[in-house]
């Protein structure tokens, strides 16, 4: 933690920055003519955004069992994997955690 | 106008219906995160409201987190989102002509991955009544989700609090599986090289969190539309 702002500042700035993402085609009409290749790229940055959110954090959030996490998140993957839905495999990886620091 | 009357605020509403069933147990695990980073909870239900942006606010939330600075939040969370663009453009195609102002904007801020799957299914064009009562339902499930998921956190027994902090990756790496399963093999392929760089950034060169996520998240989706030759994927 460096500055500690107020919530309502970072809140607003990320919804701010959404707004803009879903506003900008109702306006502009350059989003139909992208190169190909850049849309393709564009499209895959969701997926390439999960990767960064899951390491290092699982594993240095953990300072003491920094196992505890990893263990966690491999559990909620397999089930959801095999099944929708977030709330099971979510529950299971706190359960999960919740008994490695014991 | 008249043609078109089969698209109605009521069906937009049925159609809602599963959206809302799917947001509300995720826009739960949201509620609990918030809790878990301090927030209070017309804080974490103001993040929904004004963000409506599943994978968005939970990138927010874990940045917020990492004390990055305003800007990693606003670029990172502008790039995870720019696929609503792409919806959006698609859906303005598609919208009845002659809507503006506020009503315009109030569509805009309603469109989402699912929202926007369920209502480019039509070959009529979409009415605003309809887009209205879809938007709404999803909506709806999402921040009442986020509430309530906020409220169970309260009375978690407090040897659980510990637990929670996991539910952020929990979050993430369950999506991944699933994208996984959907897509394939080069989803990991993808997930596998931003993570590895993100790492490598973090851990040995000490970058800050917010621009090592840009970085390692534009780096391997160029990467990645650049192995990926067919059109195999339908953001």
């Amino acid at each position: 933690m460096n500055t500690q702002l107020p919530f309502i500042i970072p809140i607003l700035v990320s919804a701010l920055a959404t707004f803009l993402v879903r506003i900008l085609p109702y306006y502009v009409t350059f989003l139909d003519r992208l190169p190909p290749f850049l849309s393709r790229s564009l499209r895959l940055l969701p997926i390439a955004a999960l990767g960064p959110l899951i390491f290092p954090g699982v594993i240095v959030d953990f300072p003491n069992r920094w196992y505890a996490g990893l263990v966690a998140v491999m559990v909620s993957s397999l089930i959801a994997y095999r099944r929708n839905g977030m709330i099971i495999p979510i529950l299971s990886s706190i359960l999960v955690t919740y008994l490695l620091l014991l | 106008m008249k043609a078109e009357q089969q698209l109605t605020f009521r069906q937009g509403c049925i159609e809602g219906s599963p959206i809302f069933v799917g947001y509300f147990p995720t826009a739960m695990a949201f509620g609990l995160v918030c809790r878990d980073l301090g927030l209070r909870i017309w804080e974490a239900v103001l993040f929904s409201v004004t963000n409506f942006a599943g994978s968005g606010q939970f990138l927010a939330a874990s940045l917020i987190r990492s004390g990055s600075i305003l800007l990693e939040i606003f670029i990172s969370v502008l790039l995870v989102n720019l696929r609503y663009s792409f919806m959006g453009a698609e859906l303005s195609r598609k919208l009845e002509k002659g809507i503006g102002g506020i009503a315009r904007v109030l569509l805009a801020h309603g469109t989402t991955d699912e929202v926007f799957s369920v209502a480019v299914l039509h070959r009529l064009p979409i009415t605003k009544p309809y887009l209205a009562g879809l938007e709404l339902t999803a909506y709806l499930g999402w921040v009442s989700g986020t509430a309530v998921g906020f409220l169970v956190g309260m009375v978690l027994p407090s040897a659980l609090q510990m637990a929670v902090g996991v539910t952020l990756y929990a979050m993430f790496s369950s999506l991944l599986a699933q994208e996984f399963r959907q897509k394939g093999l080069n989803v990991l392929i993808i997930a596998l090289i931003s993570a590895s760089l993100n790492s490598f950034l973090i851990l040995v060169l000490k970058w800050g969190v917010g621009y090592s996520f840009v970085l390692s998240m534009l780096t391997a989706s160029f990467l990645g539309a650049w192995f990926i030759t067919e059109e195999e994927y339908r953001a």
